[in-house]
C-alpha cells in the first residue's frame, strides 16, 4: 500500500538529498464509551501520515504531512532539507538496509476485525450494568469504554530497506466509584487483547468493582517507614514511569541517572529486567522499529547487574556498539528511543508469602502523581497512594490516601521477594508484585 | 476550505437518519518546533496537520468520524458512519449556512514564519548561555521553540459557518542542575496567542537565568518532612492546582455524569468568601485565549464562582443539551481528531486585598511553594497530588530554607474552604491541558493564596 506516494517522495527529493527515509502509519480505530446505559461517544478514525527523514551533508532534518499530494510533499521535503542544514549535531545517521526477522509474532487478528459493532457496544454497556449491579455501594460508572485499532505501518529508505507490518488490538476498561460515609474510591479493571471472546464484561466489572470498595472507610497509617509490597500492576507503573532511564539518549545527554553505571550492581540481584521487541502476541511487539532495524530481545538488568541500555543506530553508533532496535518515533515526531515490551522478570514466590515475611506490610494498589511526583532524572518520587495494612500475613484494613516518597534506584536496592503473577499493563509494562524492605510513609 | 455546496452535501448526510445537529470541522495547520539541548540544535520538525471531522448528535449520544482525505467521496463516507451509527425520528434539514464574521480580538503582528530560522536559533542560543553561566552546577538545558498556525472551518446544520486563523508561539526551557549523580530541574515556559512579536518582548537571558535558579536552589535544598501545614502557594503555574482539582470538576463533561463533586452546586457557597475564580477566552492574545471555540460560538468571560458562590459551569453544546444551563463558549479540542468538549480557557483565581507579605507573616510553621510543579487529580474523588518545583520553609513568619521532593496532597472541594487569604499579585502562567478532547493551550493564574492546612507530602 501506499507505493505510489513513496514514489512521488523518492523522485522530488533524489537529487535534494544524501539520504532520505520515508515512514508512514495508517490507523484506523474505534471507540465507544457508554454511560447510564445510553451511547456518550461513539468514534470513528481514519487517519495518516508520513514522516520524512533526511540526510544532506551529513546533517538530519526532520517533517511530516498528513495532506497527500504532490504539492505537499514537495513542501516536506524541502522543510526536512532546510531543518537538516540549520542542526549543529554532528551525531549523523547512516541508513541501511537491515536484514529482517523470520519469526511469527502474531500482533494481527484477522477475527477481530470482524468483531460487530453492535457487540461491542453491547459490551461496553454490559461493562456498565454489570459494575452498578455488583455492590450498592457503587453510586457512579465513570468509565464503560470498549476501543480496537488496526495499524498499518511501512518504511522504506534510499539504500533499498522496505518493510512493511499491521497489527492491531482491542481494548476495554471500566471503572466503577463506590461511596460509604464521605469516603469515595474508584476501582479500574482492564483488558487488552486479539481475542475478544476472552473479553468477559462480568468479571471485568466485577473486578473493578472490588476494588473500589475493598478501599472503602480506610483508617489512617501513621508516618514512618514500612515494608511495602507494590502489587503487579502498581510495580508496572513505576516502571513505566521510570523507563526513560535506559534510554542510550537520556544517558549520552546527562539526563539519566545510569549514566557510567554499566557494569555495576544497581540493584537487589533478585532484580532482571528485560525489554523485548518480539514478545509474542505483545502489543509493543514489531519485527522492526522506526529506523527498520530488526527488534530484539535485551537484557537491561541481569540479578541486579545494569546490562544495556536501550539504543537507536545514533546513540549505539555513539558508544561503539548495536542498536538494540529502540528506534522510536511517529510520522509527527523526531527519532528517539522507547521501550517495546518492557518488564521485571517474575519470581518464584507465591503471592502470599509477601505478605508473611514481615510483621507489618503496606501493600499499594493505586498511586496517583506518576507525572509530577516523580523525576525520571533524580529518580525521586514522592506520590499519592492508596492501599491495605496487613498485619501477620492477615489484611487489617484499608488505609487513608498517604504519600509514599523515596528513590527509584534506592527501591531497586531493597526489592525482598518477587511474586510469580506478573502480568503486562495496557502500554505493555510487566511485572509481579515486589516487596520492597522499606519505604517512606507518611500518613 | 471547504466549498458550500460540499459542506451542505456532507451535513445533509449525516443528519439523512434522523440525528438531531450535524457538524464539520477541518483544519489546515503548520507546526514547528525548534528544539536545542547539548548546545546545538538538533532534531527540528516542521509538518502540517490536516484533516476533518463529522460530528452528529442524536439525544445525547455524540458519534463522531475522522480523516485526512477532504475529497467528497471520504467525506461522505464519514457523513454516512456516523448517521448510520444510530437512529433518531428527527426531520431536521440544514439551515442556510451564512459565512460568520466575527472580531478578531488576538490581532497577529509578525507572522512566525516571516522570521528566519537563524534568528529563532540565535535567540534560543542566548537562553542556552545565560543558563550555563549562572551556576558551574548546570549541566544540561532544554529549549524548545513551538510555533503553530492553524486554520479551522466550522460549520452545521444550525446555519452556523465560520473560519479562523489561531497563532501560538511558545518557548519551553529546562535547565538541569548536578551534584554527584543528583539532579534537579528548573523549567518555564513563557506562550502567546502571538505570532514572533511575543518572543521579541521576552529577555532571553533573563529566562535563562530564571530556570537555572530554581533548578540550582532545588539541588541545594533539603528534603520537607512530612505532615499537616499551612502553606502559602505564590502567583502564576500555582494556579495549577484550582484548574486540576477544580477546574475539571467544573467542566459539564464531568458535571452532567454527576462525577463532579461540583454537580447540582450551583449558587451554594462551595469556597472560602476570599474566592473568586474566573474563566476567560477574551483577554487579549493570550495562550487560552480565542475569536471562537472549536464549536464556532463566540468565546465568552464565565465568573465561575464569586465571592464563594458557584455561579457557572464551562458549558459546551453537548454539555448544555445534558445539563440545561447555556453554552459558554468552551468547547475546544486539540485538533480534527477530536469531537470537542468543555474545556477551560485562561482560568484563574481573581485577586484579592492582601499583600504577599502578609500572608508569609501569618505563618508561624509552614511551607511556602513559590513554584509549582504538574501533578494529577482523581477523577470523581477530586483527590489531588501537585509537586512543589520550588519550595521554601516558613518559619516564624520568615521564609528560610529551601526544600524538596515536596508534594501537596489534598482535596480540591476541601481546599477551596480552606483559602483564606488571596493576595493582589495576580500572574498567569501556560499550560497544555490534556483531556477527552485531548491537549489544548491553557492559562493557569492565581494571586499567592494561603491554604490553612495541607497534607505535604516529603521525606523523613
Amino acid at each position: 500500500m501506499y507505493k505510489k506516494e513513496f514514489e512521488m517522495i523518492f523522485d522530488y527529493a533524489k537529487d535534494k538529498v544524501d539520504d532520505i527515509e520515508i515512514l508512514l502509519s495508517a490507523n484506523k480505530s474505534f471507540s465507544t464509551k457508554i454511560n447510564e446505559q445510553i451511547i456518550e461517544a461513539f468514534n470513528y478514525a481514519d487517519s495518516k501520515g508520513i514522516g520524512v527523514r533526511v540526510i544532506k551533508d551529513g546533517k538530519i532534518g526532520y517533517s511530516y504531512t498528513e495532506k497527500f499530494d504532490k504539492e505537499t510533499f514537495g513542501m516536506i521535503v524541502d522543510e526536512a532539507v532546510a531543518n537538516a542544514k540549520c542542526s549543529e549535531d554532528n551525531e549523523t545517521a547512516v541508513m541501511e538496509n537491515y536484514s529482517s526477522i523470520d519469526k511469527k509474532l502474531n500482533i494481527y487478528s484477522e477475527e477481530l476485525e470482524k468483531v460487530d459493532v453492535k457487540e461491542k457496544i453491547q459490551f461496553a454497556k454490559d461493562m456498565e450494568k454489570y459494575a452498578k449491579a455488583t455492590d450498592n455501594r457503587v453510586f457512579n460508572v465513570p468509565y464503560a469504554q470498549f476501543g480496537n485499532g488496526t495499524t498499518y505501518s511501512r518504511i522504506e529508505n534510499s539504500k533499498g530497506l522496505c518493510k512493511e507490518e499491521k497489527q492491531n488490538f482491542a481494548y476495554a476498561y471500566v471503572g466503577a466509584l463506590s461511596q460509604e460515609n464521605d469516603d469515595k474510591r474508584v476501582g479500574v479493571e482492564f483488558i487488552i487483547g486479539r481475542d475478544f471472546s476472552k473479553f468477559k464484561a462480568k468479571e471485568l466489572a466485577e473486578k473493578s468493582v472490588e476494588k473500589s470498595t475493598a478501599l472503602l472507610g480506610g483508617e489512617p497509617i501513621k508516618s514512618g517507614s514500612y515494608p511495602v509490597i507494590f502489587n503487579n500492576e502498581m510495580m508496572a507503573t513505576m516502571l513505566s514511569t521510570f523507563s526513560g532511564v535506559f534510554s542510550a539518549k537520556s544517558v549520552q545527554e546527562g539526563r539519566s541517572l545510569l549514566r557510567g553505571k554499566l557494569g555495576q550492581l544497581i540493584a537487589n540481584d533478585k532484580v532482571t529486567i528485560k525489554d523485548d521487541g518480539l514478545y509474542p502476541g505483545g502489543f509493543s511487539t514489531s519485527a522492526f522499529d522506526s529506523e527498520g532495524y530488526p527488534s530484539q530481545t535485551t537484557v537491561l538488568i541481569l540479578n541486579g547487574e545494569l546490562k544495556s541500555y536501550l539504543h537507536n543506530t545514533i546513540t549505539a553508533r555513539k558508544d561503539g556498539v548495536s542498536s538494540t532496535g529502540n528506534g522510536s518515533r511517529n510520522y509527527k515526531s523526531t527519532l528517539s528511543i522507547s521501550p517495546s515490551n518492557f518488564y521485571m522478570e517474575k519470581g518464584q514466590h507465591k503471592e502470599t508469602d509477601l505478605y508473611n515475611k514481615y510483621d507489618r506490610v503496606i501493600e499499594i494498589v493505586a498511586m496517583q502523581g506518576m507525572h509530577s511526583g516523580a523525576n525520571p532524572i533524580s529518580g525521586d518520587f514522592s506520590l499519592s497512594a492508596e492501599g491495605f495494612l496487613y498485619e501477620k500475613g492477615n489484611k487489617k484494613h484499608s488505609l487513608k490516601p498517604f504519600t509514599i516518597s523515596g528513590n527509584i534506584l534506592q527501591l531497586f536496592k531493597d526489592v525482598d521477594m518477587i511474586a510469580d503473577n506478573f502480568k503486562f499493563d495496557m502500554s505493555s509494562v510487566g511485572a509481579a508484585s515486589v516487596l520492597v524492605k522499606e519505604l517512606a510513609i507518611s500518613g | 476550505m471547504l466549498d458550500k455546496k460540499l459542506i451542505e452535501k456532507v451535513i445533509d448526510k449525516a443528519l439523512s437518519n434522523g440525528a438531531d445537529f450535524a457538524e464539520v470541522f477541518a483544519e489546515n495547520t503548520y507546526n514547528s518546533r525548534i528544539s536545542f539541548n547539548d548546545n546545538k540544535t538538533k532534531q527540528s520538525i516542521v509538518g502540517k496537520d490536516f484533516g476533518a471531522g463529522v460530528r452528529v448528535f442524536y439525544g445525547t449520544t455524540a458519534i463522531y468520524a475522522y480523516t485526512n482525505d477532504l475529497s467528497e467521496i471520504s467525506l461522505l463516507a464519514a457523513a454516512d458512519a456516523v448517521s448510520k451509527a444510530a437512529n433518531g425520528n428527527s426531520k431536521k434539514k440544514i439551515i442556510d449556512l451564512t459565512k460568520k464574521i466575527f472580531d478578531n480580538i488576538h490581532p497577529i503582528l509578525i507572522p512566525n514564519n516571516t522570521i528566519s530560522k537563524e534568528e529563532k536559533i540565535d535567540f534560543v542560543r542566548k537562553i542556552n548561555k545565560a543558563s550555563r553561566d549562572f551556576s558551574d552546577q548546570i549541566t544540561q538545558v532544554d529549549i524548545n521553540m513551538l510555533e503553530k498556525m492553524q486554520h479551522i472551518m466550522i460549520a452545521n446544520s444550525e446555519g452556523l459557518w465560520a473560519e479562523d486563523d489561531r497563532n501560538y508561539t511558545r518557548v519551553y526551557v529546562t535547565s538541569i542542575a548536578s551534584k554527584g549523580s543528583e539532579k534537579q530541574t528548573g523549567s518555564s515556559g513563557p506562550g502567546a496567542f502571538k505570532g514572533y512579536e511575543f518572543i521579541q518582548k521576552i529577555d532571553p537571558e533573563e529566562l535563562g537565568r530564571k530556570t537555572a535558579g530554581t533548578a540550582v536552589t532545588m539541588l541545594n535544598a533539603e528534603y520537607v518532612p512530612g505532615g499537616k501545614y499551612p502553606v502559602i502557594i505564590d502567583n502564576g503555574f500555582g494556579g495549577v492546582i484550582f484548574h486540576e482539582a477544580c477546574g475539571h470538576a467544573l467542566e459539564t463533561t464531568s458535571v452532567a455524569k454527576g462525577a463532579s463533586v461540583f454537580t447540582g452546586k450551583i449558587g451554594k457557597q462551595i469556597a472560602n468568601p476570599v474566592v473568586t475564580a474566573i474563566d476567560d477566552g477574551t483577554i487579549p492574545n493570550e495562550w487560552g485565549s480565542e475569536n471562537i471555540d472549536d464549536e464556532g460560538l463566540p468565546t465568552k468571560k464565565t465568573v465561575l464562582i464569586e465571592k464563594g458562590i458557584l455561579k457557572s459551569y464551562m458549558v459546551d453544546k453537548m454539555g448544555s443539551i445534558k445539563t440545561g444551563y447555556e453554552p459558554t463558549g468552551s468547547g475546544r479540542r486539540q485538533s480534527y481528531k477530536f469531537a470537542p468538549a468543555s474545556r477551560m480557557r485562561n482560568t484563574y483565581i481573581a485577586p484579592g486585598e492582601s499583600k504577599l507579605e502578609e500572608l508569609i507573616t501569618s505563618v508561624d510553621n509552614g511551607i511556602y511553594a513559590k513554584k509549582m510543579g504538574g501533578g494529577s487529580v482523581m477523577p470523581g474523588t477530586g483527590n489531588f497530588n501537585f509537586t512543589v518545583a520550588e519550595g521554601y520553609l516558613i518559619k516564624h513568619g520568615k521564609i528560610t530554607t529551601p526544600i524538596r521532593g515536596a508534594t501537596l496532597i489534598g482535596n480540591g472541594a476541601d481546599v477551596l474552604h480552606k483559602i483564606s487569604m488571596v493576595a493582589d499579585n495576580l500572574d498567569m502562567a501556560q499550560g497544555m491541558c490534556g483531556s477527552v478532547s485531548g491537549s489544548v493551550p491553557t492559562n493557569v493564574g492565581q494571586p499567592a493564596i494561603k491554604v490553612d492546612e495541607i497534607l505535604v507530602g516529603g521525606r523523613q
